[in-house]
């Protein structure tokens, strides 16, 4: 930059004789009067202007510029200029042309940090602003692979600023940190050690050796306190420990391999764990080939690869040492920080919020290393060596003053609603606060204990027992991250412990919590996980609980909540079935009984639970049924009507039916008859509903649905078929394969054949107009069942009669061009045809009922195709000749009653496979007239 | 011993009809009935080989377990009466422990000295299969709670009374009750196949206890079995049919035929009704299924064709392929051990009361019960020699009688002296101390 001053002067010119006699002139000063002005003062009444030259006015083609048309290589040159100013303004410029050519970053980014790193450690704190700017600019735009060969470099740079002697200078290394630890954690764990110990010198400086023989126990370091930093030594050391926190979490989440949920309690291995990839295979899909089984990728747990660096915490002895180091320096933050030290009257469990916030990172960082040590093998020495360590200096420093309190820095000055409003906040946000500080206190000293030194520590765990319940009870909303924090007490002080009534008291306050309503999901579904996996424990370890009432109490009342719930939240709702699910194959009396007693609103056909909720938890439902200690005549009809109304699929419906059938004394899983909670009555009336798949008010109300366009109707048969839609029909369908398959399989064949067709005649003969599809399942039944020992009686052959001819009819009369209609006459074709094979009698009663008369022009080519299609069939032919004279008749009269002239392509046909069917036979009866 | 004679293949199979044949053994390529062991009807999972020699069934609905000795075909030998009604019966393959699933927990039971050794309480609701490894270090058991429960022998064997053994994996991720359990070759490396009522069938491996693979059908499956090679995983269906499932895949083929009916050359047809157990031969090639449509069928794995049915008359409870002991062929042998009375209670209570009843009573590999009676016989044929030698001394020519009893009575004489002198010193002594 470029000054020029310009300046103006002017001088009077004097003769010599005044100035001769002027120049002892006395001069009278006057009160009052303005003093005049000396001669050789200086007129500044001039302007000076500075010309600024920003921009430099060559143009560089071959490296983009910034707005100031500087390139990289002149910005990084100016950072190593003397002046300050011009290191930070070359710092901004470099933000600017980054911001601008992204390009820049990876072509020059070696450069760019080795420069930018070496600032860190300048003296101007405006420098190393625009420093950590610039990084925070910088660190999102490389990735961790871009970054890791320069990060030594970097990581000395860092290490030099933390351990300056300057003391701005740690305090912005810890900020370049930050910025460090969020893009890059993987590399900083990489070099644990060396941050690890910068750390500990930032709070704390070694004793020497003299001071450390005197000392002999106590540790070699000790707290510093620095009188110069502009910030209070309690602030510094929370900067620091905040940070610790940070890298320490960072750590610990990379040793883990991952992320660790914090409500994780132990429970049984019903997901399973991540690291397995289990082979889901679908039969279906499978036989299609679209599924192959590569069963040697699914063999085992997959390896991972060790982390290699041996010198951070991952040995157990750099990790003693470090803890050995860290704890105490903590301990003693912690004793400044508590109240007992100040002079003050208060009492010793009322806390300043900022030593709140320090003690808060003093439990937290104990509860990291106690992570830490738990990533390593043998925990259990590790565990006893802490608690011997520590235990009585924790007790003393913690449990002291333990429940602490915050105080209320904020007095009541103003009257200002909001005011009010903020404060209430504060105090609320306090309270948050506090509740987190004792929290984190009672899980450090939790987890110091075990079963076997339990009954060491009762009085403390007393005291943090009488905490915890009144916590939980005093009927304040928790966070799910408090709560969470709150069971994981509980769930180790319920586990170790052998006083059954003091972990009664513990469930019974999480259970008043469970009990609050307007729970968020977070909340409950943690509170649910907590007692599902208490209850899931209760065999593998030998715990009191199992017979804890409070928990049978929760199991009692799932049942009901999963009814009350609905279709309102899916997700909870899935949690609440998995655990009854797994409650009632432990056959839990209590579970049981209120199951049975909640059945009829979980299984309701019209808004039960069942039929609201997503397909994957019907089938758990649907599962469910299983379980049930006994299955009434009532429930049974809600599940029929379940499975006809098509709120299930087809799948989850079959799959019902054939649970039920396991249970009937049919399924010849139990052995003894006692045990099968369906009766024999009840089932058969489920399954011959299920066959009919509508119920008795469907059909009245189809009855009377006179005027209805689905409707067909012949003359020669009194059944009159419904149209059912297609996928009604093919649903419908699929049950009565189902049904047919549990009716064939029970073993006395006659009596079966018996009960159904006592059903058919007293629920199905009246009925005047049926669905296709029920015409058709019943035909299909029938048709399956009979047994040659089995005599059908009148009333259900007549009836059988007339649905198949209707149906008979029906198919021919469906518009052909359908596509869909394919399928479905081909199912009632064919289930026709088995019925007229192997019902006997049956194809004589049709022919008999069709009494062709002269009313009924427009049926007789109908009724020729039909005859003509059934003539066809080999299988059917014993039968036709059998009846070859009723046939012959009815020939006859359709022949007679044919008005209009001339031979008609149908009757020809019809005439024609007559003759070669019934006459050209290979052994023709004699009794047989041949007319054609 | 039987493994080392091995026979032929023969096919065990037992149905739930009537009292009049429980358990029939039949050639499986002719078909013909070698021999036949009567006793009342035999409960699902309930009939196993003993070391070869003994054939235990559980009986249906009862609380005893019938044993026979398997060269004696008619006679039923003895009956086990067990606290409560046995749901499933196996014997680990090295003859050692018999286990029962009886109610809800696990009996195992030390053949040897017929010790109860412990019983397990770990599952919810009744038992519904037990198998044992083919090394017998593990055992896997599964129940109507959903739980399949691996245990590992030895451990549970172990004494603590601290704390209940608990098993090596617990298994959870059936949701309806487990049917049946097939273990495969490897001890405790081998995997492991539940067969489950919610429809699928789940392929565990016991050394990382993890789930490998899991495949849904359309019904609940009975029955599961391997191949020995573990190629081939066979599902016998609630509807009758048998479902095989590659455990590997073909090589991707290119060219594809137009329609080509995949359904049949996965499933095996034929049954009408509920399949209840398969088993496969030792060379792979046969698949025997025993069904409730009160039939067993044996097919050709490869060709998916049923080569033989044989009636029974009631529903197929067990049916399995087995090399034939030699005892069964040979009518004149007799087993090594005789089996000892099975305990009802833990005998650890017996074991604290003294040494005595903690005693175990070795018995040698040949043949116990002819080694203690010949040793008795032979003791008897010694002593009675011994007799007849003294007799024959006693009662020979008078001469040496006499001379003999001449010697005797001098003896008695010296003797008389001798006892008169310690009498005589002793009073001596006595009389002087005081």
């Amino acid at each position: 930059n470029t000054y020029i001053r310009l300046s103006h002067g002017e001088r009077g010119k004097m003769s010599k004789k005044r100035k001769r006699q002027d120049d002892f002139q006395k001069v009278k000063l006057k009160v009052g009067k303005k003093k005049p002005k000396s001669d050789n003062a200086t007129n500044t009444n001039f302007k000076t202007q500075a010309v600024h030259v920003p921009e430099q006015l060559k143009t560089d083609a071959s490296l983009p510029t910034n707005n100031r048309k500087l390139n990289v290589k002149d910005l990084l040159t100016q950072l190593h200029h003397y002046n300050s100013g011009v290191k930070q303004s070359a710092l901004t410029g470099l933000k600017d042309l980054v911001s601008q050519h992204p390009s820049v970053i990876t072509s020059h980014l070696s450069n760019i940090l080795s420069d930018v790193s070496a600032v860190f450690t300048d003296k101007d704190p405006t420098v190393r602003a625009a420093a950590v700017r610039l990084l925070h600019f910088l660190a999102p735009r490389i990735s961790g692979e871009q970054m890791a060969p320069f990060y030594p470099l970097v990581s000395a740079h860092l290490s030099s600023a933390m351990t300056h002697i300057v003391e701005g200078i740690q305090e912005d290394a810890l900020k370049v940190l930050d910025v460090l630890l969020e893009h890059y954690p993987e590399l900083l764990t990489e070099s644990s050690n060396v941050l690890l110990k910068n750390f500990v010198e930032l709070i704390s400086h070694q004793k020497f050796s003299k001071e450390m023989k005197a000392g002999g126990k106590t540790s070699s370091w000790i707290l510093s306190i620095n009188p110069n930093r502009h910030i209070t030594s309690q602030q510094w050391r929370l900067n620091v420990l905040t940070r610790l926190k940070k890298f320490l979490q960072t750590v610990v989440e990379g040793l883990s391999h991952s992320v660790e949920n914090e409500a994780i309690f132990e429970t049984d291995d019903r997901t399973g764990s991540e690291y397995m990839s289990t082979l889901e295979v679908n039969w279906e899909q499978y036989i299609n080939g679209q599924q192959q089984i590569q069963l040697y990728e699914h063999s085992g747990s997959q390896p991972c690869i060790g982390v290699g660096t041996e010198d951070g915490l991952s040995s157990i002895e750099n990790l003693k040492a470090f803890i050995k180091t860290l704890v105490p320096l903590l301990l003693d933050c912690w004793v400044e920080a508590s109240p007992s030290q100040l002079v003050a009257p208060i009492p010793g469990n009322l806390l300043e919020p900022e030593a709140m916030m320090l003690m808060m990172q003093v439990l937290s960082i104990i509860q990291l290393l106690w992570k830490l040590m738990h990533q390593q093998d043998e925990t259990q020495k590790l565990e006893s060596w802490l608690r011997n360590q520590y235990l009585n200096d924790f007790k003393n420093h913690f449990i002291r003053n333990f429940p602490y309190s915050v105080m209320e820095t904020l007095k009541p000055k103003k009257k200002d609603g909001t005011k009010k409003e903020k404060q209430g906040a504060a105090v609320l946000n306090g309270a948050d606060h506090i509740l987190a500080l004792n929290l984190a206190l009672c899980q450090v000293m939790v987890l110091l204990t075990n079963t076997s030194t339990v009954h060491l520590d009762t009085e403390w765990l007393e005291q943090i027992r009488k905490f915890v319940t009144e916590s939980l009870s005093d009927g304040r909303k928790l966070s799910s991250h408090q709560l969470s924090g709150l069971l994981m007490v509980v769930w180790r002080l319920v586990l170790i412990q052998r006083n059954r009534g003091a972990s009664e008291e513990l469930l019974r306050a999480v259970y008043t919590q469970y009990q609050q309503q307007g729970l968020t999901l977070s909340v409950r579904t943690l509170l649910l996980h907590f007692f599902s996996g208490l209850y899931l424990r209760e065999k593998s370890s030998n715990l009191l609980i199992s017979r804890s009432k409070l928990l049978t109490r929760w199991l009692a009342g799932l049942p009901l909540q999963l009814a009350q719930l609905g279709s309102r939240n899916p997700l909870l709702s899935a949690q609440l079935i998995n655990v009854i699910h797994a409650a009632a194959a432990r056959a839990n009396k209590e579970l049981l009984q209120s199951l049975q007693s909640n059945v009829y609103r979980l299984y309701d056909p019209q808004d039960g639970t069942l039929v609201l909720l997503p397909s994957d938890m019907q089938h758990c439902l649907v599962q469910l049924v299983y379980f049930l200690p006994c299955i009434s005549p009532e429930l049974l009809s809600c599940l029929s009507r379940c499975c006809t109304m098509g709120r299930l699929s087809s799948k989850l419906a079959t799959c019902l039916i054939r649970i039920l059938h396991t249970r009937s004394s049919f399924g010849g899983w139990t052995t003894s008859l006692q045990d099968s909670v369906v009766k024999d009555v009840d089932y058969f009336s489920f399954l011959f509903s299920t066959l009919t798949g509508f119920s008795g008010d469907e059909l009245a109300w189809l009855q009377n649905s006179n005027s209805n366009p689905h409707v067909r109707q012949t003359q020669f048969s009194p059944v009159r078929l419904y149209v059912t839609d297609l996928d009604q029909f093919v649903h419908h369908w699929t049950l009565t394969e189902v049904v047919c398959h549990c009716l064939s399989s029970i073993p006395s064949r006659i009596q079966c054949c018996d009960i159904l067709q006592s059903a058919i005649c007293k629920h199905l003969v009246g009925v005047n107009l049926l669905p296709d599809s029920t015409a058709g399942s019943v035909l299909t039944a029938v048709s399956q069942l009979i047994d040659p020992a089995f005599i059908p009686n009148e009333c259900l052959l007549k009836f059988l009669a007339s649905c198949c001819y209707s149906l008979l009819y029906f198919i021919l009369t469906l518009e052909k061009n359908k596509m869909n209609d394919c399928l479905c006459r081909d199912l009632l074709w064919s289930s026709c045809l088995t019925a007229l094979i192997h019902i006997p009698r049956l194809l004589r009663l049709m022919l008999q009922g069709v009494k062709v008369n002269g009313s009924s022009q427009e049926e007789l080519p109908v009724i020729a195709q039909v005859l003509r299609l059934l003539l066809k069939q080999a299988q059917l032919r014993q039968h036709m000749v059998a009846n070859a004279a009723l046939l012959q008749q009815v020939i006859q009269d359709i022949t007679n009653c044919k008005t209009g002239d001339g031979q008609e392509q149908w009757l020809t046909e019809l005439h024609y496979w007559f003759s070669i069917s019934i006459t050209a036979r290979p052994r023709g009866t004699t009794s047989l007239p041949v007319t054609y | 011993m039987a493994a080392t004679a091995a026979g032929p293949e023969v096919v065990l199979s037992a149905d739930a009809a009537g009292p009049q044949w429980s358990c029939s053994v039949w050639e499986p390529l002719s078909g013909a009935v070698i021999t036949t062991y009567r006793g009342s009807s035999c409960g699902s999972r309930g009939l196993c080989l003993l070391n070869g020699e003994y054939l235990l069934g559980a009986q249906l609905g009862k609380n005893c377990i019938s044993v026979w000795e398997i060269q004696r075909k008619d006679q039923l030998q003895q009956k086990i009466i067990c606290p409560g009604v046995v749901n499933c019966l196996t014997a680990s393959p090295n003859g050692l422990y018999v286990t029962a699933g009886i109610g809800d927990s696990i009996y195992l039971w030390e053949v040897c000295s017929g010790n109860l050794l412990i019983v397990l309480h770990r599952h919810y609701q009744d038992l519904t299969c037990l198998r044992f490894t083919d090394d017998s270090s593990h055992f896997v058991s599964g129940g109507k709670d959903n739980l399949v429960l691996v245990w590992n022998l030895y451990s549970v064997l172990q004494v603590d009374f601290v704390r209940t053994p608990e098993p090596r994996h617990v298994w959870t991720r059936h949701t309806l009750p487990v049917t049946d359990i097939h273990c495969g070759i490897g001890g405790p490396l081998a995997r492991v196949a539940t067969a489950s009522l919610d429809q699928t069938v789940k392929l565990w491996g016991i050394p990382s206890g993890e789930l490998l693979m899991s495949v849904l059908f359309d019904v609940g499956i009975m029955a599961v079995t391997l191949d020995p090679c573990e190629y081939y995983l066979f599902c016998g269906g609630n509807d009758g049919s048998i479902f095989q499932v590659n455990l590997f895949a073909g090589p991707v083929q290119r060219e594809r035929n137009f329609q080509v009916d995949k359904e049949s050359s996965y499933v095996f047809t034929g049954h009408r009704n509920r399949v209840t157990c398969l088993s496969v031969s030792m060379d792979g090639s046969l698949l025997l299924s025993g069904s409730h449509d009160e039939t067993a069928k044996l097919w050709d794995i490869q060709s998916k064709q049923c080569l033989r049915t044989v009636n029974h008359k009631g529903p197929v409870t067990n049916a399995f392929l087995t090399t034939a002991p030699a005892n069964m062929l040979n009518p004149d042998c007799k087993p090594s051990v005789s089996l000892p009375k099975f305990s009802r209670h833990m005998s650890t209570s017996e074991a604290a009361e003294g040494d005595e009843a903690g005693a175990i009573t070795l018995s040698l590999q040949r043949g116990k019960q002819d080694v203690s009676e010949s040793c008795l016989a032979r003791a008897e044929e010694l002593y009675q020699v011994m007799c007849a030698a003294t007799d024959k001394q006693l009662l020979g020519d008078g001469e040496n009688t006499r001379v003999r009893v001449a010697e005797l009575e001098d003896e008695v004489k010296t003797l008389k002296k001798i006892n008169r002198d310690l009498y005589d010193f002793s009073v001596q002594i006595l009389t002087k101390q005081t």
